[in-house]
């Protein structure tokens, strides 16, 4: 082979990593915690990586967990296709194959230090998220006011309950939560995501957003902070496409101009003017 | 570079050397249209050929190719082509989207892969000789090309002029019967180059290529994209033909053991239904229409933006006669945009 | 682990489909090493009610078929239907142009009103009982059949394109049939036999079924274009395209 071709690692190669935890979260998330064979890796929050179950496939999974926790790599599975569903069925100590840290369109990690900060998350959207949430609240002096929104559609669908109360416990952050279906089992805001918007205490057009969750609920949240005039330079887009090489060839997760894979998926709003497959 | 004079006769003689020891791939016929095909006698090239019904871009991107092979629960292994070959007679449209794609898997994140089998490759170019019903290379300046071959052939009539461009193009050079060429000889070959690029001209574009990625600024949510899409069979047709187009899939299949297995990859299109399908059944471009404008706009103004400009659209002219319901042309669709929106 | 016990079935057919899987040859070795064949009339005289996985080869063309394969259904975890007979009824289904009773007047004269010969409107598999996977085709591509096979035993759902067979027969750079004036069903065919057929000069029957998405107007458009009728076009469809159910009722 070519001299360039032997010095340079080949972009579709996955990396061993050993499953250390799995959990099932509720009756279709599954958590999972794994470490890469040949040592930790560095990644920033909003970062994914190409899950490998060989003879099954590849698929594309945030990161869930924050780089300032070094005990391994977290990330969240909903059982819907081959790969998560093969995901499903292995066990502690399997091994899976990793591809990444990918993406260099990252959360504003040092960009938005000094300033509020709101997190409006919807449903599963809240496992990219987590990754800088808990990458803020481990460094809780470097950032302003934060805010967390969570909008789940069930009460059976809540998942990381145990940090979720831990949230609301603290006096340093606000917590705030609403299921879309009203339930006996829940006493709970009920509502959509963006039914919290108008309770949170700091200023919404001076924060810095952060947007995830299911592809209807952008369009909403985009409507309601326009109507509190929040400058599109202050919106995060998290954009998740079918990331299918995570390399920016494949094409499969193009957005108008863009790769959710190389240029996203974190993407700032105003970048995204001349991207109308964006919402 | 060295520029030589080489008889027919004596190119062809080359070119039967060269079979005896690396595998070569020209333009052959194929029924009544043509084809690259591995070539097993040099008798058999056609070096006046139109166009060939696929790009030669299948030599460094195969339908279907093995990146890795693996072992279940276990490691990966990477896979590569190691042969190496001679791709004969490659018109300068098809060797404009070679160069593109080479800039599109280095940049960034290196594919090695392709860029292997591109190493790999001594590729001679060769000038038009016949114009292909639906070419419009003229258009978008792609009838002739100054990079990117070995060596680049010019049929003069009588003889072939041919310029190496790299070591690899001289040395397979010097192993011809061949002259040096004369100002006259340079003289003739510059003819068809100029010729070239006026008469590979069967579609006329209105405005200058260059000016695409700004008139398509303005042409989202224009009805042509709805109004050809109503005819759209979505069969990828114009993707499959397509030399700049490198869209693709991966797939894991296993062996009959069960343990062991291979991922591979495979040609896919924009054009097809479940292109950008996520598993929980949502499709992202769904409608037919959507998916056409995509496939115009990556061509003239997507990626255009990573290559600094260049239009990703050669004009081989190959969608448009592989398109059954004949909506796929895309200067029609331009010319339509321009006489709406160009003077807006 | 104990392997997947398979039993392989036909009803109305000409039986081609398991003909493919006896022609595997050598990588039937490989099957049988990986699945416990447990019934197989074509192949074996063993006979089992116990298996995971039944293979469904034929349609369904009388009600006591239609009861035998609601049966097979409730005994196997994995139903899967095998050819173009079996998961759209196939060119038996031709038949629902008729009226039954001229259909079988035809067919068996003098003795069409024997009870043993009665028959019924044609169905495909999954009109009786549901289907798990399918494998289109007539006959199957052998290729796709060890693919799918070895796709389920992984636990995996196959991926079955979803798109025309024009995109593997341009990949394979055959010139379009309809420039040598043949009515190819390519363009609303789905994809998945290699364009087995337009590789080798011959239009495309439809044998695989139609695209889940097939664009009419374009089809309408095209048959204008080749001064052709909607009648011409129904001519070349019938073969593999009857309807579902009776069209002369």
């Amino acid at each position: 082979m070519c001299e360039c071709c032997t010095t340079k690692k080949d972009i579709y190669l996955p990396q061993l990593a050993t499953i250390e935890k799995m959990r099932l979260m509720n009756d279709t998330e599954m958590y999972f915690r794994f470490n890469m064979d040949d040592g930790p890796m560095d990644f920033i929050p909003g970062q994914f990586v190409e899950v490998s179950v060989a003879g099954v496939g590849e698929a594309p999974f945030t990161i869930s967990s924050s780089p300032t926790q070094k005990d391994g790599i977290e990330m969240v599975v909903r059982r819907i296709g081959n790969v998560s569903k093969a995901l499903h069925n292995l066990k502690t100590g399997d091994k899976i194959g990793i591809r990444g840290p990918l993406g260099e369109g990252v959360y504003p990690v040092e960009e938005v230090k000094g300033k509020d900060i709101v997190f409006i998350c919807g449903g599963i959207g809240l496992v990219p998220q987590r990754s800088f949430i808990n990458y803020v609240l481990d460094n809780r002096d470097d950032y302003g006011h934060v805010t967390i929104l969570l909008g789940t559609k069930c009460h059976n669908q809540r998942f990381f309950q145990s940090e979720l109360e831990q949230w609301t416990t603290r006096d340093d952050i606000h917590f705030l939560e609403t299921i879309d279906e009203a339930h006996d089992c829940w006493n709970g805001n009920v509502g959509v995501v963006t039914t919290l918007l108008p309770k949170i205490e700091s200023e919404l057009a001076s924060s810095e957003i952060m947007v995830c969750g299911p592809p209807i609920m952008y369009k909403f949240v985009l409507m309601a902070l326009a109507e509190d005039n929040v400058p599109h330079d202050q919106i995060y887009l998290n954009l998740e496409r079918k990331m299918k090489c995570g390399v920016g060839k494949c094409g499969h997760c193009q957005i108008n101009n863009y790769y959710a894979c190389v240029d996203g998926p974190v993407f700032k709003y105003s970048d995204l003017g001349i991207a109308p497959e964006a919402i | 570079m060295t520029v030589k004079k080489i008889t027919k006769a004596d190119f062809t003689d080359l070119i039967e050397k060269v079979i005896a020891s690396q595998k070569v791939y020209a333009p052959q016929a194929k029924g009544d249209k043509y084809d690259f095909a591995p070539l097993t006698s040099a008798g058999d090239m056609k070096l006046d050929y139109d166009v060939t019904l696929q790009p030669p871009k299948k030599y460094f991107i195969p339908p279907v190719e093995t990146l890795l092979t693996f072992e279940v629960g276990g490691g990966y292994q990477s896979q590569f082509d190691e042969e190496k070959f001679v791709l004969l007679g490659v018109h300068p449209y098809d060797m404009v989207a070679i160069n593109q794609i080479d800039k599109l898997f280095s940049d960034g994140h290196f594919d090695n892969h392709y860029m292997n089998r591109r190493t790999n490759a001594t590729i001679i170019a060769l000038d038009v000789v016949n114009a292909s019903k639906n070419v419009f290379a003229s258009e978008i300046g792609t009838a002739t090309v100054k990079q990117g071959y070995d060596l680049l052939l010019t049929d003069i009539g009588d003889a072939y002029i041919a310029e190496a461009a790299t070591e690899k193009g001289a040395a397979l050079l010097a192993g011809a019967n061949a002259a040096d060429a004369t100002d006259d000889d340079l003289a003739k070959k510059q003819k068809v180059q100029s010729d070239n690029e006026l008469s590979l001209s069967k579609h006329l574009l209105k405005c200058p290529a260059s000016d695409l990625p700004k008139l398509l600024e303005k042409a989202y949510d224009h009805p042509v994209w709805e109004e050809q899409a109503e005819t759209c069979f979505a069969c990828g047709s114009c993707n499959q033909v397509c030399p700049t187009c490198y869209c693709f899939n991966v797939q894991d299949d296993v062996n009959w053991d069960m343990k062991t297995g291979e991922r591979k990859r495979a040609w896919d299109g924009c054009m097809l239904d479940g292109f950008t399908k996520c598993a929980p059944d949502h499709e992202f471009r769904k409608n037919r229409a959507d998916r056409f404008r995509h496939r115009l706009f990556r061509k003239g103004k997507y990626v255009p933006y990573k290559l600094g400009g260049e239009i990703a659209c050669v004009g081989c002219g190959r969608c448009v006669g592989a398109c059954l319901p004949d909506i796929a042309n895309p200067v029609n669709v331009y010319n339509r945009l321009f006489d709406d929106l160009g003077n807006g | 682990m104990s392997k997947p016990r398979v039993a392989i079935f036909d009803f109305a057919c000409c039986e081609g489909c398991q003909l493919q899987i006896v022609n595997l040859e050598e990588e039937l070795l490989n099957l049988i090493d990986v699945v416990d064949v447990v019934e197989w009339r074509e192949a074996m005289s063993e006979q089992s009610h116990e298996y995971d996985i039944a293979i469904i080869e034929g349609s369904i063309t009388r009600e006591e078929d239609a009861k035998r394969l609601e049966i097979i259904r409730s005994r196997a975890k994995i139903l899967i239907a095998l050819g173009a007979c079996a998961t759209m009824g196939g060119v038996n289904k031709l038949k629902n142009n008729f009226d039954l009773n001229e259909v079988k007047e035809c067919v068996y004269g003098d003795d069409a009103s024997m009870p043993h010969l009665d028959t019924a409107m044609t169905k495909g598999v999954d009109e009786v009982v549901e289907v798990d996977a399918m494998i289109h085709g007539c006959p199957i591509d052998r290729k796709e059949f060890t693919y799918i096979i070895r796709s389920l035993l992984m636990g995996k759902k196959p991926e079955i394109p979803e798109w025309p067979v024009c995109v593997e027969c341009k990949a394979k750079g055959n010139p379009c049939l309809w420039e040598y004036d043949q009515v190819c069903l390519g363009p609303v065919i789905r994809a998945g036999c290699d364009a087995r057929c337009p590789s080798n000069g011959f239009r495309c029957f439809g044998c695989r079924g139609y695209v889940d998405n097939p664009n009419i107007n374009a089809a309408k458009d095209v048959i204008d274009k080749y001064g052709l009728t909607v009648e011409d076009l129904k001519e070349k469809m019938i073969l593999f395209g009857s309807t579902k159910g009776p069209t002369n009722e």
